[in-house]
């Protein structure tokens, strides 16, 4: 399913509308993971990260793991250096007041699956 | 060749990463494979989030050459006060601030050793670490468990004789068009294709920068006995004349490392007979064909890795008379390759030197003195003879002795084929002298335990492993049995294990007639 489809399915707040490259990528996995060691081990390339981490480090690790776009959790809002950190890097970065589990949840509904799958 | 280097700053969160993202950038450059470069950068990132974190102060160094990426982490800090707790997963003393911002889970150590194909890491407390690495950039090497070979290629020499394809004994080499190659996932690095191969089309990869002329060099015995009448004292003295401030002979660790095994053996803490790893390529020619004589290794250092830790400073020249003690110096320092010469380097840049003067040769012909508890060692030397020894142990057919010293060089490490004198001249001449170098050797612990290579599985999947076992043995039976080497290939089941594996085509072999080719 394309990036922008999921958005709008899941009714999630985009914060980095400057970065339209991955609007129209198809997104087949996903991973969700607060510590960024097991991310950069573990995340799908490509995929999308589910997170409660805000800070400038998950960009890094995103986009060492080319990652596609970072979904965070429980209304969780970056600032506006990680903001541009991430527009910089071509990371779509979305926010949604849900919380991790329920996200993945309807990620899961639309057919994103999880690394090994 | 490409060198890069980067600082790094203790407890910068933010500008953490910058070192790992320049790499990236210059081996996208460069054109490396992708998945190689993901995982070249997760072990950087690693390797730098580890001296943010943990760390005063650091330095990250990479080596770009071609097929590999090398990298040194060296920090001042605290150090690893625990080594293999360190390498396990879950293992952690980092701050409170950088597990809130979601390091210091115990991943990093164990996320490089997955993303590279060689690692180790070593430290010292209350002054700081190093970790190296080593990324192969060449995806079919890496999928395999592959790791870097000394092993250099000069195809223009190639006669396609083939000798080579024989010699090798885990048959790795492959001769197609008059072009000699080696599967790194086969390859340990020994000298079996080097002494075989005439031209000089196989040999020993040199330092790119031609022989140093400072620091510490360190040398076989066999080279410092290797100048006919010229005694080790006279050549030792002339080697200094070239600049270096120091010269060492690895014999002192031979000697330890010796020392260390009877001790093991007397102990029984190893399973006996106990196998000593003085030359790498036999401890690797046990890794990837004899799996189950890995309990039999004596868990040190090789003599080469003992002095380079010993020293443990980065102006060191090693002058080394075969592949596999390349290898093993780069597996603990990637970086070192600037600093990783042929015995045959030294021996050309001191030879005028040596000529300037008249003969020297002590009148001492004192033999060589009995180590104590030689006795209970067996001394092997010579592939042949080395497999038929390693062969005994797994039969459990090799009672009464108690440790075996292996060499994959007919007469030891002075039969190196890349050594100019002739190896029971060298050995005299060393055993005359013995004493006209002294030293004092240490043993050292190994950082990256022995473990079976999974050079000969066919795939990771095992499932896919299975099919492809299938269509190998169908492949095999529909090949003549006839080994002539023809198709490039030693045998006709390699040349079998390459169709499967996509890395020849089944025509090249000249028993096949063309329309069942096409036909299959």
């Amino acid at each position: 399913m394309k990036l922008e489809d999921i958005a709008g399915e899941l009714g999630l707040t985009e914060f980095t509308p400057g970065v339209t490259g991955n609007r129209e990528a198809e997104i087949d996995h996903g991973y969700a993971s607060d510590l960024l060691s097991d991310v950069l081990a573990h995340a799908p390339e490509g995929g999308v990260l589910i997170t409660l981490q805000v800070h400038l480090n998950v960009i890094a690790v995103a986009s060492h793991a080319e990652l596609a776009a970072v979904v965070f959790a429980g209304n969780r809002k970056p600032d506006d250096e990680v903001i541009a950190k991430a527009a910089a890097e071509g990371l779509s970065l979305y926010g949604s007041p849900s919380d991790t589990f329920d996200i993945v949840g309807s990620l899961s509904a639309l057919g994103v699956k999880g690394h090994h799958a | 060749m490409e060198h890069l280097s980067y600082d790094i700053r203790s407890g910068d969160f933010n500008g953490a990463g910058a070192a790992s993202r320049d790499l990236k950038r210059h081996l996208k450059r460069i054109g490396a494979e992708s998945d190689a470069v993901r995982r070249a950068m997760i072990a950087a990132y690693e390797a730098e989030m580890n001296v943010v974190i943990h760390a005063e102060s650091g330095r990250l160094e990479a080596t770009v050459t071609d097929g590999q990426l090398d990298v040194d982490v060296v920090d001042r800090g605290p150090g690893i006060p625990d080594i293999p707790a360190a390498m396990r997963e879950g293992w952690s003393t980092a701050s409170a601030e950088a597990r809130a911002l979601g390091f210091g889970a115990g991943m990093g150590l164990p996320n490089i050793e997955r993303n590279s194909d060689r690692v180790s890491v070593t430290s010292a407390v209350g002054e700081g670490c190093r970790v190296s690495f080593t990324v192969m950039l060449r995806p079919e090497a890496a999928d395999q468990g592959a790791r870097p070979s000394s092993l250099g290629i000069a195809a223009e020499l190639c006669r396609d004789c083939r000798r080579c394809l024989v010699a090798c004994p885990t048959a790795a080499v492959r001769v197609r068009e008059a072009h000699p190659s080696v599967l790194h996932h086969l390859c340990i690095d020994c000298t079996c294709c080097i002494a075989a191969c005439e031209p000089g089309a196989l040999t020993l990869l040199d330092a790119p920068g031609g022989l140093p002329s400072d620091g510490v060099l360190a040398v076989p015995p066999a080279l410092l006995a290797g100048f006919g009448d010229h005694g080790v004292e006279t050549v030792l003295e002339e080697l200094r004349g070239l600049g270096f401030a120091e010269v060492l002979s690895v014999h002192p660790y031979e000697d330890e490392l010796r020392r260390e095994v009877l001790d093991l053996a007397g102990s029984g803490a190893v399973e006996a007979p106990v196998i000593s790893p003085v030359c790498p390529a036999v401890a690797d020619l046990i890794e990837v064909k004899f799996p189950s004589l890995v309990r039999h290794l004596a868990p040190l250092a090789s003599p080469w890795e003992a002095l380079q830790r010993d020293l443990d400073r980065q102006d060191v020249t090693y002058a080394v008379s075969c592949p596999c003690q390349r290898t093993a110096i780069l597996a603990q320092q990637p970086t070192a390759q600037r600093h990783t010469v042929t015995a045959r380097l030294v021996r050309e840049a001191v030879l005028p030197r040596l000529a300037a003067r008249h003969s020297t040769a002590s009148g001492s012909s004192a033999p060589r003195p009995q180590e104590a508890g030689a006795d209970d060692l067996l001394v092997v030397t010579g592939v042949a003879h080395v497999e038929a020894v390693l062969e005994q142990i797994e039969d459990g057919r090799l009672g009464g002795v108690a440790a075996v010293e292996p060499f994959i060089c007919d007469d030891g490490c002075f039969g190196s084929p890349l050594l100019s004198e002739d190896a029971y001249v060298a050995s005299w001449r060393w055993a005359a002298a013995a004493g006209g170098a002294p030293g004092h050797g240490r043993s050292f612990a190994r950082s990256r335990p022995y473990r079976p290579r999974p050079g000969i599985r066919l795939d990771p999947d095992m499932a896919v492993a299975i099919r492809k076992l299938a269509e190998l043995d169908a492949e095999t039976r529909s090949l003549p049995g006839k080994d002539c080497g023809v198709c490039g290939a030693p045998t006709c089941a390699t040349l079998a294990e390459d169709v499967v594996m996509g890395r020849a085509a089944r025509a090249l072999c000249p028993y096949v007639a063309p329309e069942e080719e096409s036909t299959s």
